[in-house]
């Protein structure tokens, strides 16, 4: 019983560092900005979010962020499953390839996304090579434009889908794959009806990871983008740096805080209709 | 013809070569037990037969067609595997299912063939649960099911039971041997364990080294050993080597031993279970009588083991209880002649 109670001490006084740090620098600023965004003149008030949704610029800004975060969160499962498959099954340097696939994660995303501005510049490799094989007759813009942000959000989060997927395809035996093909799967199906279901709840974390990732990604949608593809996060940094309105600031913020906790509900519920007994 | 055959075969993990010039026959019907010490190679024989992976050199007869290359999924094989491998995310009836779908067997008649499967394993009820709500001896029952209700031209076992307690082993080993017998499958078993596979098959192959010692039935692989691996496997532990003089077969020592089996060549192992050696005074009179003199004596409740040192080697003798001698005690052995199994010197 003693020991029990020395225990809990124990327990509460490792976790209270990380508590206290979280609370003081975390949840009283994050309760603050929720707080400041519904006053206005001191007195409660709702302006701060009809002001937002009134504008047309707000919301061609609120679509162009989800729409180009689904995009990138779609383009990394499909790029990412076939990936992680490969190195979980059929890997002899599985080590090496993990090494390969989450090495992009060791550099700053400024110097991926500067790279990028190198490779699809009108004299980086990609115009070269279209141009050279006469697909265009000249360089097109590749850019400062969605494309090009879509391009930097899959590369900066691809490593996070690939070790999400890993981790759950790893813990899928091959006896079950093999079971399926000698009942008469080819690989094929046997992906789609085990592998794919049994690593829903890994593409769930992925896919929640990679979302929030490109939703509030500053540094490549302001480096591989225009003012004319501004997304959320780059628009709270030009209200509260640029216009020095931090109460439109917050509640863009707000918005952002919502909308990535409502898809990362959205994804759960969807794994979860796809195998009931994934997470 | 048989049904199935291994040609020669050549088969191992990259450069760690595991079966070489493997030779396999089977008739339809047959069940047949692979059976050997842990890593001896059974679980890659059966993933060769199975499909999971391909030999480097022979061939797979199946029905008189090479299906040395021919993908798994093409093969219609029931496996069972150790583990059950029973897909978690779905229910019974939809594990047991599964093979049937992909045979695009029209709903109803799938239906009725995966409750009338679940009946016959005695799992009738349990559709609708998951694998992980199951005890071992209904998954392991599942896993039958499911392999099964493809109607399988083939039904490959690895170890199914090694993962249950003893009491349900033999229950269960005992099913699916009626169930075997019931729907007529040819079957392939692979065990370690003696005893259950003496008990289920017809046919019993022990493996040694990547290549089959012996085939035959459980009876005359008990009691006709070929080669001294295989005598030592099924319980002789008492070995000699016996000369032929003047028609007449002697010990080392030059004692006769009296034969009832017919033997060819002039020097032959012999072997003898503790059981089949009679124990006496020095005076007792057996018949292949030989002196010792008694080193160990180990309780072993209705018997007693003693350890004799003879001139001929050492013999672990089984005895009733009632014998009792001690040790450093002056003794004679009897080999009962017709117990006495000897291994042409060309198999050792
Ligand atoms: N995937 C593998 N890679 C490398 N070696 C293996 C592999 N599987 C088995 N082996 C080796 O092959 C030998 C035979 O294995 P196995 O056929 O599984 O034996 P058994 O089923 O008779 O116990 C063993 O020595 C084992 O170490
Ligand atoms: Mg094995």
């Amino acid at each position: 019983m003693k020991k029990r109670g020395m225990g809990r001490y124990i327990f509460l006084a490792l976790i209270a560092p990380g508590v206290l740090f979280i609370t003081v620098f975390m949840l009283i600023p994050l309760f603050w900005v929720i707080l400041s965004t519904f006053q206005e003149g001191g007195s409660f008030s709702l302006n701060n979010y009809i002001s937002l949704l009134d504008s047309v610029y707000f919301r061609q800004v609120f679509g162009r962020s989800v729409r180009l975060s689904l995009l990138s969160t779609g383009l990394c499962a499909l790029l990412g499953f076939p990936a992680a498959y490969y190195i979980s099954r059929y890997s002899r340097h599985k080590g090496m390839m993990m090494a390969l696939a989450i090495f992009p994660m060791f550099t700053s995303p400024v110097i991926r996304s500067f790279s990028w501005m190198v490779i699809l510049g009108r004299k980086g490799i990609v115009n070269q090579a279209l141009v050279g094989l006469g697909l265009f007759a000249r360089p097109q813009s590749l850019l400062y434009n969605e494309f090009s942000m879509t391009v930097g959000f899959v590369q900066l989060f691809l490593p996070q889908m690939i070790l999400s997927l890993l981790g759950v395809m790893d813990a899928i035996p091959t006896d079950l794959t093999e079971a399926a093909g000698s009942l008469g799967a080819t690989r094929l199906v046997a992906f789609l009806r085990i592998v794919f279901p049994l690593s829903v709840s890994g593409l769930v974390t992925g896919a929640v990871l990679v979302f929030t990732g490109c939703m509030t990604a500053y540094t490549t949608p302001q480096l591989l983008g225009a003012t004319d593809t501004q997304v959320l996060s780059t628009m709270v940094y030009q209200y509260a740096m640029s216009l020095r309105d931090w109460a439109q600031a917050s509640a863009v913020a707000m918005v952002m805080i919502v909308v990535t906790l409502a898809v990362s509900t959205l994804f759960n519920r969807l794994s979860r209709r796809i195998n009931p007994l994934a997470a | 013809m048989p049904l199935l055959e291994l040609r020669n075969i050549t088969a191992g993990y990259d450069r760690n070569i595991i079966l070489r010039g493997f030779n396999l026959e089977v008739e339809k019907g047959e069940f047949v037990s692979l059976l050997g010490s842990s890593g001896c190679g059974k679980t890659t024989t059966l993933r060769l037969i199975a499909g999971f992976s391909e030999p480097n050199e022979g061939s797979i007869i199946f029905g008189g067609r090479d299906i040395t290359h021919v993908p798994l999924h093409r093969r219609n094989f029931g496996f069972v595997f150790q583990s059950y491998a029973l897909f978690p995310h779905m229910t019974v009836f939809d594990n047991v299912a599964f093979g049937l779908k992909m045979r695009k067997v029209p709903k109803a008649e799938m239906r009725k063939r995966v409750m009338d499967m679940l009946a016959l394993v005695d799992l009738e009820g349990f559709e609708d649960r998951y694998p992980r709500e199951m005890s071992g001896g209904q998954r392991q029952r599942v896993a039958l099911a499911r392999a099964m209700v493809i109607q399988p031209d083939l039904m490959l076992f690895d170890e199914p039971l090694s993962n249950l307690d003893a009491k349900l082993r033999v229950r269960m080993r005992v099913e699916i041997r009626r169930i075997q017998q019931e729907l007529g499958f040819t079957a392939i078993y692979v065990t370690h364990d003696q005893e259950e596979c003496f008990a289920i098959s017809d046919k019993v192959a022990i493996m040694n080294q990547g290549v089959i010692e012996q085939m035959d039935t459980p009876a005359n692989i008990f009691n006709g050993p070929k080669t001294e691996f295989i005598a030592r496997f099924v319980g002789f532990e008492n070995f000699f080597d016996l000369k032929a003089e003047g028609g007449a077969w002697l010990t080392d020592s030059g004692a006769p031993i009296r034969l009832t089996q017919r033997t060819e060549g002039s020097a032959v192992k012999a072997c003898i279970r503790p059981e089949d050696v009679l124990i006496g005074p020095p005076d007792a009179g057996f018949e292949n009588s030989v002196p010792g003199e008694v080193l160990v004596s180990t309780f072993l409740g209705r018997h007693v083991q003693y350890n004799v040192r003879t001139a001929i080697g050492e013999f672990a003798v089984k005895a009733e209880q009632d014998h009792v001698y001690s040790i450093g005690a002056q003794v004679s052995l009897g080999l009962i002649a017709n117990k006495i199994i000897p291994i042409p010197q060309t198999n050792c």
